[in-house]
This record gives structure tokens, C-alpha cells and sequence, in this order.
């Protein structure tokens, strides 16, 4: 999840701090201190995020477009200069421009917003940008919500009591809300001081920077992972299940599948699984400080050295071309695969399936899969050239079964055509003769059309009277026969029961008779010859 | 979407009055002449549907699209009114397909227009639709059942789709009027029943039909609030085509669809096979599927289209070669059920067909400029179609650290074949519910039980195993023979470490049964060796560390040899040093030695535990023993030796070609 850190060096923010007794420091250098600390921590426990850096004042300006790069951002921290007023909604356009040029319209985004609660004056404050909401056209829309999914953090180098003390504070809340109410504002605790802003970074990095440590397990064998980016908590129906569904610390593998049989599932998320390795970080603190520094490099050549159970699961899934399927939570699945990037760089991923107990409806319950050596016989067949995947569905959708639809007169016209094409060949046609002169009749009557029946009745009629003289007199009985069923049913089924004494029930059920009938009729002339 | 939002429950009610058998006065042409049977035939006359063939038609429509995007928990109830009302389904699951409706409505018929006008009414039929929204549907009881003391979660909320002919919009008041009173008395009866639940919300739509050609006497009215329980809209259509458009609008309005047409479609031509033009299909589905386009105002861009006829608009992607194939995973952060609009068109079933038939088709954004981007795919998976998003974004997760990079990255023995297999004996399989014995635990749970037994003691690496490595011996990974050759270890140092493992590996799963116990009963008993045995060892570790060197050729090659004896070993042989010899060169001078390799244990092997090696081979001996008659020179042969060819000498010395030749 890309952050961008939109900096306010509007001119409020060299406002000093008054400190006793030592130097004076302004409020910009209170809150680059605070940044500072915020890179470093990603440049060792977060280093994968992209990062970019934006000031603004009533103009805004991409100082480092996304990046790894900690150094060359804390660089451009200290070349920042000072600007004229604070202007927050232009400035949110111009993260909203810089974030979907980069990565479009669905990646989620972080949004760390520093400044001094001084939200500028008249036009283009944001007090001014919020009471005229409402009064806009559709090319002056307020950039929030970001078409993006967003995590607003607010920063601000000033205490609460300061910012409650005007409406920055409410002004504040109401972006929070606009910004889909995702993410939270932070203030400093006590007087300004470095102390205090370090404290509220730290807030921030507890909150949204610390890295998601987990642990993956396949049976016995297991390894310590990290997933990045972190995975966010997913509320599917806020009616149902309000509360959110976080993924577990144990994420456990459940079994494996084809790439083929999963068959490029939908995901929501995308996640590096990389192993790591725990004790280094629990020994951090120790009284050989020095000695530490000397054993490190050997420490982190000892943990490519030993074997790690995320190497040998990437290696085999990678050459099997297979996927690892592991629970992320009680009713929450996701599954593990290889993937190589464009340099052969290859990886561990995890994607996760939208969370419930049916993700992909091609596999069925997930709960409801079991081992294979359960089965009465390898349902992948002895040398794999069999798989029992995908699961059907009971009822077949609309375009696998043959349907009628006459919405529109080409697709009755079709259906008419294909009667008589086939009548002008009977009796060799006879058998899809019925078929379609049997699926046209059993629309009618669900449609209540008895009219068409009625119609293609006469059509039948007319075609026996065309047929030549050489014409077989099979096809001149089949016409006649069926001509006068259609009439029979365009009427009612009563009269059908005074004819056929015998008969009685559905119209489908009489014509089924009929039909069976039929067929003993022709083969009656058949012998007869 | 809410899971129990008003789309969660839709009733239909039809009106099946004397008025709806009128004409909708739309004619079709069902006779359409070819030209070369022109020639004095007089075309039928054109037919034209009622207003209730229309009405039915149009909402039969209006479910196959439903169904086809949401195949469960979307569910329609059907009822059908004239003097009394006829429910012809059910909220269960299994009455959810146009099939079962269509079978009911060819039961109901078309309305009796000899019918008396005064009992008939549409009212029955609305009465009835609220009765039926209070019933409780399948999903609604197992989330209630589920959540226990949050059931008040699950809602009750529906829409009424009337399909009526309306005499007035006085008439229509008094329609909503009564369904207000309606779910005021239904509320107060469902709060006294388990079954039954009262109504939180109810959309009525009521589409009013009259036939082509006459003037409405109903007005159309946008969603308006009756009551905070009741909203009411009110559509005034004419019958035909007007009002299949106005259902086709309802649908995806309803269950909040969007339509993309897939343009470029390259399809045969029925009359002339070698000429392929290019086709256009048009998909409804989820609006989901659209959600970047919507997102990023990008929707001109994606070539949009508003259409004239007051559809929807529809977005156009293009067909795109190649295709992909299954084994490759694409990031999709989407899959949308389709259903086509025009279902039995040539070009539409042409598409579905192949899909249908297990080929996937890429779909790119149509663009004027610049280089092209793929953001859809077209798949089908076990008898449905589904539209996936692919992501076509700049990826946040690019140019990661690779994996040799990281822990465990330096290691370059894991046995990465035999994990390989370990997966595959752990793949998964569906079991359906009915024959699951809901006793056991589900069938997942015995998945990860699975797991857990088959890692109970499983080495990462090659050099961490002697065992698993034995087993891939036979196999052809050479890697592995040397490194298993290679080992450090001395010769009984090897063994020990073998023994201990296998134990360890055993020792693992002896608390399953009593069997499990006695095998490892067993490999302890083999290990254990009789003391003045243990006294011997020691005393010859020494020399025997000093002739290692120079034995290990030869003991090696009788290892080899005895390998060889299995079938499976052939492969081995490439590995003996001293076989490097032309074909033509003479017979090897060891042959002797290799014939008594076999039955002639080394002295101090004889008495000493059993080694793998002899009770392997052995095993091996008595399992091909018993697969051939034992050959007779060697059952009766005298230190290993029996003259051949015996029965020669008696036949009076006479050659045998020339004894054959003459017996002719």
C-alpha cells in the first residue's frame, strides 16, 4: 500500500516553538524530525513500501515520486523551503492526480498529512473548501473521497487543546469522515518539543508501519514470516458481520491444488510472504552492544544458511506448478504460490480470497475439501491426467441449456424456420423435426402463445399440400399428425380428454402420450411397406 | 451489496385477468419465405402476443438473467392473479430456475377472457405477495440458526414487481394502499411466529402494460416513500418490445448489473466457411466488473456508448489473440457471472459455446493512442461463465528481495522433488455433503490432520536425510547419489546415523496402533547387537578405518552389484568405477566374484547385526524367487557350477542343426 506524505511549508509552519533554555526550533523542524524518524523505521522494518513525498502551501509540488529510496527522501526533507498560505484542497488534488497516474484507481493508499493545524485563510482554506461542498459543479467536486481506497493519518505539530481552541480540530474530523472515515488524526501529547513528536510518529508507525509478523505452518514443518504489505481488516456485509475480519498470526495450510484447477481466482489482496528470522530481533538489547555489531553479518549469512521451510514450499510449487491453499481465519482462505517477476526474480506470494465459507464457487465448500487418500480412487487419476475440479453446479445457466427466447421476432422466426426447414426433409429429419416442433410447443404454452401454435399448425398444413409428388408418405402423415396435436393444444386440454378418453393430466403430460404414440405410428407404416 | 438487501426476495405478480388475454397488437412475422420457395405461396398471416404473453415473457426474461448472475440467494417468488391467486413457487432453492417456472405458467395457461371481469383481481395476487415476503427463506433461517444472539442482524426487506394492467392512477393508489394495510396486518402475525419474519422494507415497482396503439391512462411515477415501510414506483409501458426494455433496464437496475459488449469477435460465416467477419456480443453482469472505469472517470476512454433505444449504456472491449492458457495465474482482483442479453442469437452462442468448452479469451480496452492494456478475461468454470477483472496497474510489490535472497536463500539442497510429491499425496478433492458424515470432522479439518501425520518428522534437505535419500537411490537424480556417496561419515558411522533416523521417523507414529508399535519394536531389536559383538567392533574400528580406503572400491561394488538385482537399480550401474570399458574388450576379470556375491557373506558381516544392505537384498531375492520358476542348473549345481547343455552328448554327437533339418 503506497504512502504519499504531503508536507504543509506554508509559512504558518515556521512559527518557533518556544523551548527553555535551548536552541529554538521551528515547527517545520519538529515535524522533518518526525518524518525522519518515520523513513528510518521504514528503511529497516518497512523498506518494500514506495513512498512519495509532496509539499504544499497554496501550490503543491511532488518533491520525490515514489520510491525505496529512504535516503533520497530524507534528503529532500532537508532542502524544503518556506511557502505562502496553507491550501489543503488543492493540494489533495494534486495527490489524487499523482496517486492514480502511478498506480490507477484500485490500489489502496496511504495519506500522511503533516502540518501545524493552521488550515489557512479565506478562499482555499479548508474551512472555506468544506462550508461550499454542497455548492459545486460536477468539474469542482472535492477531491474526496479518493477513488482510491484511503488511510488518512493526520499529523499535526500542535497539541490538542490548540487545535479544539479554533475549528481546526472539527474542520479536521469532517476530512477524516470525507475521506471514508479510514485512519485517525494525531496530536502531540503535552508542550512541543522533539520528545512529544517523536512520541506521535512513534503513534503512527505502531499504528500503520510495523510489519505484520506471522507464522506459516504446513503440519510440523512451519516458518516465521513476514507479510507485506500488511492485510488490511475486511468487513464483507456491515449488517451481518459488523465486526471486521482480521488475518490470523497462524496461517496454517490446509492442502494443495493445480494452478489449473484454482484457475486465476479473484482476489482482494496481494501479499509477499518472506521468511525471517525471529531470534535475531529478540536478543536485540544485550550487554555485548559491540560484539553484535561485529556477529551480524555471520547472523544474517547463519539465516540464508539454514534451511527454512518458505524456500523448499516456493521451490516445490514453483516446479509442480501448484498452489498451496491455507486458512487465514475462521471462515477465511488464501492461497501460496511462486511468481517470478519480469528480472526471474521469483517469490513467495499469498493472495486472499474474499473471506466466507464458499470463496470460489469452481471448488465448492471450501471446508468441504478432504484429502485425497480418502477418496475410493485418486480422483486425479493415477498419472494425473484426471482432476476432480471443477465443481458443477447443479442447474445449468440460461446459455448452456437450450432456452427459448422470442423477446425479439428474428429468435421466433428462427425457431419457425428451423421446424419447416426440417419438415421439407421428413421423413429423414423426423427425429429433430419433433425435437424443435416439441421445444417451440412447450414455450407456447409456458408463454400462453396459442396463437403461434394455431400458426405454425396452418404453416404444417401448407407445407403437406407443397409436397411433391415423390415426396415419401410418411412426411405427408408426419405433417398432418402434427398439424392437428399443435391445434389440439392451442385449444384446450378438455377437448383433448373427449378424443382420448384415456388421457388426462398436464398438456405436457397428454403430449408426451401424443408423442409416444406418434412414434408407434410410424412405425406401424414402416412395417406396413 | 447487502446480503438481505430488498434484491434478496422478489415477487412477481402477474396479472391473469379476462383483459390481459387482449392483443398486444405488436404483430410478428413467423413466416418469413425464402426466395427460392416464393412462387406463389401465400405467407401466413403475422401472429401477435397478448398482453400476457408479453408480460410473461418479459419476466421469464427477466429471472434467466437473474439466475445466470446470481444463481443462489437471489430468489424469486412467482405468483399468478385472477379470481384467487396461484403461487407457482417457492423461496426454496431448488424451484429457482426458469425451467420449474416455465412448467408452472404452461400449467396456468393464458388468461380465460370468458372469465367474470368483477372476481377478478390483481389485488389477490398483491395480498399474497406480502404474505410471502414475511415467509422466511433457506438463507435467512441459516444465518439466523448461525448467528444465535445477533439474529436480529439478518433483515427482511423485498421487492413486488407487479405486471398489471391498471385502470387509473386512482387505481393505483388504492393497489398501494392496500399492500401499506397488508404489511401492517402480515407485520403483526409474523411477530408472533418462528417461520414468519415482519417486513423491515418493501420496493413496489408496478409496470402497467396496455397494447400498441392506445393512449395510457396510468402515469409514470418515480420512487416515492409511502410509508417508511413502502416505497412506490410506477412504470407505464406499452407491450412488445417497450416492455421488454423496460424489464431488461429493471434488472440490472435491481440487482445492480452493467453491460459490456464484446466487440471483434471472429466467427465463421454459415454460408461461406472460409470467411470469417467479426462480431459483437453483449454481456450483462455484476457493475463490479466496471469498477476502475467508473473509478477512474475513465469511462469514454473504455468506449462507452449510450444507446439510442434508452438501454443502459455498455461498455466495448475487444476481443484479443492470443489467447491465454489455464496454467498461467493472472492477477485478478475479480470474477462476475455473465449472462448474455440475447442468449439464442448465432454470435452470442458462438461465444458462450466457446468458453463453454474450456478456452479462455483475453479483452482489451479499445484505445486510439498508446500501448495496449488487457483488463479482462472471459473464463468459464464448471458450466459458468465469469467475466475477471485482471489488474493492469503498475504492481506495489515489484522488484521485491528474490527468495534465494533471504533466510534459508543459501541452501541449494531441499529436497524439492520429494516435497513436490508431498504435495501431490496432499491435494484436495471436493466431498460432497451428502456424503459427508457429519459425525466425522469435516473433511478440511481431516486434510490438515493429514498434514500434520505426514510431517510428524520430514528433513528439509538432502544432507539431513539418509533415509529419504535410499528411497530416491533408485531414482535417477544423480545430485543425490553423490551426496549420499559423499558423506563424510565413515561406513558405520552411516549406518548408525541411518538407524537412528529411521527410528526417529517411527517413533513418530508408534502411538497410532498397535502395529505401528511392533514395527518399531522391531528396528529396535535389529539395532541392539549381541556385547561380544559391540567387543569385536571396537577392536577392528581400527584397521577397518585404516583399509577403508582401499576396500571402499571393492565393497562399494559389491553394494552395487547386489543393487543390481532389483529391477529398479539398472540406473546405478552407471556409477561403478570399473566399468569403463569398450564393449569389445574381453570378459572383466571379476566376473567370478560378482556371481558369488550374493550367498557369499564377508566373514564378519555373517555374524554381525543384520545389515540394510543384506536385508534388503535378500527381500528383494525372495520377492523375484517368486516371480520365476527357479532356474534347474542352479538348483541342482554343485559349488555354484552345472554343466550346460547336457542332453547333446546323448543324442549321438550328431549336430544339431543337422539333426533338425533331418527330422524334417
Amino acid at each position: 500500500m503506497p504512502t504519499v506524505v504531503l508536507m504543509d511549508v506554508s509559512l504558518s509552519m515556521t512559527r518557533p516553538v518556544c523551548l527553555d533554555g535551548s536552541e529554538e526550533f521551528q515547527r517545520k523542524n519538529l515535524a522533518v524530525h518526525g518524518l525522519n524518524m518515520l523513513f528510518e523505521h521504514m528503511a529497516s522494518n518497512y523498506r518494500l513500501e514506495f513512498t512519495a513525498l509532496m509539499a504544499f502551501s497554496s501550490l503543491w509540488e511532488l518533491l520525490v515520486p515514489f520510491t525505496r529510496d529512504y535516503n533520497a527522501l530524507q534528503e529532500a526533507l532537508s532542502r524544503l523551503e518556506d511557502y505562502d498560505k496553507t491550501c489543503v484542497e488543492s493540494a489533495l488534488n494534486g495527490v489524487n492526480n499523482v496517486v492514480q497516474q502511478e498506480w490507477g484507481s484500485a490500489c489502496p493508499c496511504q495519506l500522511v498529512l503533516v502540518t501545524d493545524g493552521s488550515l489557512g485563510i479565506g478562499k482555499g482554506s479548508l474551512r472555506h473548501s468544506l462550508q461550499t461542498l454542497k455548492q459545486r459543479g460536477e468539474d469542482k467536486k472535492f477531491p474526496l473521497p479518493f477513488p482510491f481506497p484511503t488511510k488518512l493519518f493526520i499529523m499535526c505539530v500542535a497539541n490538542a487543546e490548540e487545535l479544539q481552541a479554533t475549528d481546526a480540530m472539527d474542520n479536521l474530523e469532517e476530512l477524516l469522515r470525507l475521506s471514508g472515515g479510514d485512519g485517525q488524526i494525531f496530536t502531540v501529547d503535552g508542550p512541543l518539543c522533539m520528545k512529544s513528536v517523536q512520541g506521535m510518529f512513534g503513534r503512527l508507525i505502531d499504528f500503520a508501519y510495523s510489519p505484520f509478523h506471522a507464522v506459516l505452518h504446513c503440519g510440523n514443518l512451519s516458518s516465521d514470516v513476514q507479510v507485506f504489505p500488511r492485510p488490511e481488516p475486511v468487513v464483507v456485509d456491515d449488517e451481518v458481520e459488523p465486526m471486521p475480519q482480521t488475518v490470523s498470526t497462524d496461517l496454517e495450510i490446509v492442502g494443495f491444488l493445480e494452478i489449473a484447477d484454482i484457475s486465476s481466482p479473484p482476489v482482494i489482496s496481494r501479499h509477499l510472504v518472506l521468511p525471517i528470522a525471529v531470534n535475531k530481533d529478540v536478543d536485540e538489547v544485550g550487554a555485548g552492544a559491540t560484539d553484535e555489531l561485529e556477529e551480524e553479518p555471520s547472523a544474517s549469512q547463519m539465516a540464508g544458511k539454514s534451511p527454512n521451510f518458505c524456500v523448499l514450499l516456493h521451490g516445490s510449487l514453483k516446479v509442480e506448478g501448484m498452489v498451496a491453499l491455507v486458512q487465514l481465519g475462521p471462515e477465511w482462505f488464501g492461497m501460496l504460490y511462486a511468481q517470478a517477476d519480469s528480472k526471474k526474480k521469483s517469490n513467495l506470494m499469498m493472495s486472499l480470497f474474499e473471506p466466507g465459507p464458499e470463496p470460489l464457487p469452481w471448488l465448492g465448500k471450501i471446508s468441504h475439501l478432504g484429502p485425497i487418500s480418502e477418496a475410493a480412487e485418486n480422483p486425479y487419476g493415477e498419472d494425473d491426467s484426471k482432476s476432480p475440479f471443477p465443481v458443477t453446479p447443479q442447474a445449468k445457466r440460461s446459455y448452456a441449456q437450450n432456452v427459448t427466447v422470442w423477446i425479439k421476432a428474428s429468435g421466433l422466426q428462427t425457431d419457425v424456420q428451423k421446424i419447416l426447414r426440417n419438415a421439407r426433409k421428413l421423413p429423414d429429419k423426423t427425429q429433430t423435426f419433433y425435437k424443435e416442433l416439441n421445444r417451440l410447443r412447450k414455450a407456447a404454452l409456458a408463454f400462453g402463445f396459442w396463437e403461434l401454435l394455431k400458426g405454425v399448425a396452418e404453416l404444417l398444413e401448407r407445407e403437406c399440400t407443397l409436397l411433391p409428388d415423390s415426396a415419401h408418405p410418411d412426411a405427408a402423415f408426419q405433417l398432418t399428425h402434427a398439424a392437428q396435436q399443435l391445434k389440439l393444444a392451442s385449444t384446450a386440454t378438455s377437448q383433448l380428454e373427449l378424443k382420448h378418453g384415456r388421457l388426462s393430466g398436464t398438456a405436457s403430460e397428454v403430449f408426451h402420450v401424443l408423442f409416444e404414440e406418434l412414434k408407434g405410428t410410424r412405425h406401424f407404416f414402416v412395417k406396413m411397406r | 451489496m447487502k446480503m438481505f438487501s430488498v434484491a434478496h426476495k422478489t415477487v412477481f405478480v402477474v396479472d391473469h385477468c379476462p383483459y390481459m388475454a387482449e392483443s398486444s397488437r405488436q404483430q410478428v412475422e413467423c413466416d418469413v419465405l425464402t426466395k427460392s420457395r416464393a412462387q406463389g405461396v401465400i405467407p401466413l398471416a403475422p401472429v401477435s402476443k397478448s398482453l400476457w404473453t408479453c408480460a410473461v415473457e418479459c419476466s421469464m426474461e427477466y429471472c434467466r438473467i437473474l439466475y445466470d448472475v446470481y444463481p443462489r440467494d437471489k430468489l424469486v417468488n412467482y405468483i399468478v392473479s385472477d379470481s384467487e391467486f396461484h403461487i407457482l413457487n417457492s423461496w426454496r432453492r431448488e424451484d429457482q430456475t426458469t425451467l420449474e417456472l416455465m412448467s408452472a405458467l404452461a400449467a396456468v395457461g393464458p388468461p380465460n377472457p370468458r372469465e367474470d371481469p368483477e372476481c377478478c383481481s390483481i389485488l389477490h395476487g398483491l395480498v399474497a405477495a406480502v404474505e410471502s415476503l414475511c415467509k422466511i427463506t433457506e438463507l435467512q433461517h441459516e444465518r439466523r440458526t448461525a448467528m444465535m444472539d445477533t439474529a436480529e442482524r439478518v433483515s427482511n426487506r423485498g421487492r413486488i414487481i407487479c405486471l398489471t394492467n391498471a385502470k387509473s392512477d386512482t387505481h393505483v393508489r388504492m393497489l398501494e394502499d392496500c399492500i401499506q394495510e397488508t404489511i401492517m396486518e402480515q407485520n403483526k402475525l409474523a411477530a408472533g411466529s418462528d417461520r414468519l419474519m415482519a417486513i423491515q422494507q418493501c420496493d413496489l415497482v408496478l409496470v402497467h402494460i396496455y397494447p400498441q396503439g392506445e393512449d395510457t391512462l396510468v402515469s409514470d411515477r418515480p420512487k416515492k416513500d409511502i410509508s417508511p415501510l413502502l416505497t412506490s414506483e410506477v412504470h407505464s409501458v406499452r407491450a412488445g418490445r417497450h416492455l421488454a426494455t423496460k424489464l431488461n433496464i429493471l434488472v440490472q437496475q435491481h440487482f445492480d448489473l452493467a453491460s459490456t459488449t464484446i466487440t471483434n469477435i471472429p466467427m465463421k460465416e454459415e454460408q461461406h466457411a472460409n470467411t470469417s467477419a467479426n462480431y459483437d456480443v453483449e454481456l450483462l453482469h455484476h457493475r463490479d466488473a466496471h469498477l476502475e472505469f467508473f473509478k477512474s472517470g475513465d469511462l469514454h476512454m473504455a468506449g462507452t456508448s449510450t444507446r439510442e433505444n434508452g438501454l443502459k449504456e455498455t461498455i466495448t472491449l475487444k476481443w484479443c489473440t492470443p489467447r491465454t492458457n489455464g496454467i498461467e495465474l493472472h492477477y485478478c482482483t475479480g470474477a462476475y457471472r455473465i449472462s448474455p442479453t440475447d442468449v439464442n442469437s448465432r454470435p452470442s452462442s458462438c461465444l458462450t459455446n466457446f468458453l463453454l468448452n474450456g478456452r479462455s479469451v483475453l479483452l482489451e480496452q479499445p484505445r486510439k493512442l498508446g500501448s495496449k492494456v488487457i483488463s479482462h478475461m472471459l473464463s468459464s468454470h464448471g458450466g459458468e461463465i465469469f467475466l475477471h477483472v485482471l489488474n493492469s496497474n503498475r504492481s506495489t510489490l515489484e522488484d521485491p528481495p528474490s527468495i534465494s535472497e533471504g533466510c534459508g536463500g543459501r541452501v541449494t539442497d531441499y529436497r524439492i522433488t520429494d516435497f513436490g510429491e508431498f504435495m501431490k499425496e496432499n491435494r484436495l478433492t471436493p466431498v460432497s455433503e451428502s456424503s459427508h458424515d457429519p459425525s466425522l470432522k469435516l473433511p478440511i479439518e481431516r486434510g490438515k490432520a493429514q498434514l500434520e501425520r505426514h510431517t510428524r518428522y520430514w528433513p528439509m534437505i538432502i544432507s539431513q536425510t539418509t533415509i529419504f535419500n535410499m528411497q530416491a537411490v533408485s531414482s535417477d537424480d544423480e545430485e543425490t547419489q553423490e551426496r549420499t556417496t559423499r558423506s563424510p561419515f565413515p561406513r558405520d558411522e552411516q549406518y548408525r546415523i541411518m538407524w537412528n533416523e529411521l527410528e526417529t521417523l517411527v517413533k513418530t507414529h508408534a502411538g497410532a496402533t498397535d502395529r505401528h508399535q511392533r514395527v518399531l519394536d522391531c528396528i529396535v531389536a535389529c539395532r541392539s547387537k549381541p556385547p561380544e559383538e559391540e567387543e569385536r567392533k571396537k577392536r577392528g574400528r581400527k584397521r577397518e578405518d585404516r583399509e577403508d580406503r582401499t576396500e571402499k572400491n571393492g565393497s562399494k561394488e559389491t553394494e552395487d552389484k547386489s543393487w543390481q538385482d532389483s529391477e529398479k537399480s539398472v540406473v546405478r550401474s552407471e556409477n561403478i568405477p570399473n566399468i569403463t570399458d569398450s564393449p569389445d574388450s574381453p570378459e572383466p576379470l571379476n566376473k567370478k566374484p560378482r556371481l558369488n556375491s550374493d550367498d557369499l557373506q564377508p566373514p564378519d558381516r555373517a555374524k554381525g547385526p543384520v545389515s540394510l544392505l543384506s536385508m534388503w537384498t535378500n527381500r528383494i531375492t525372495v520377492a523375484n524367487s517368486r516371480k520365476h520358476q527357479e532356474f534347474v542348473g542352479r538348483a541342482s549345481s554343485v559349488n555354484n557350477k552345472f554343466e550346460l547343455y547336457q542332453h547333446l552328448k546323448e543324442e549321438n554327437g550328431m549336430d544339431v542343426h543337422e539333426n533338425g533339418k533331418a527330422s524334417r
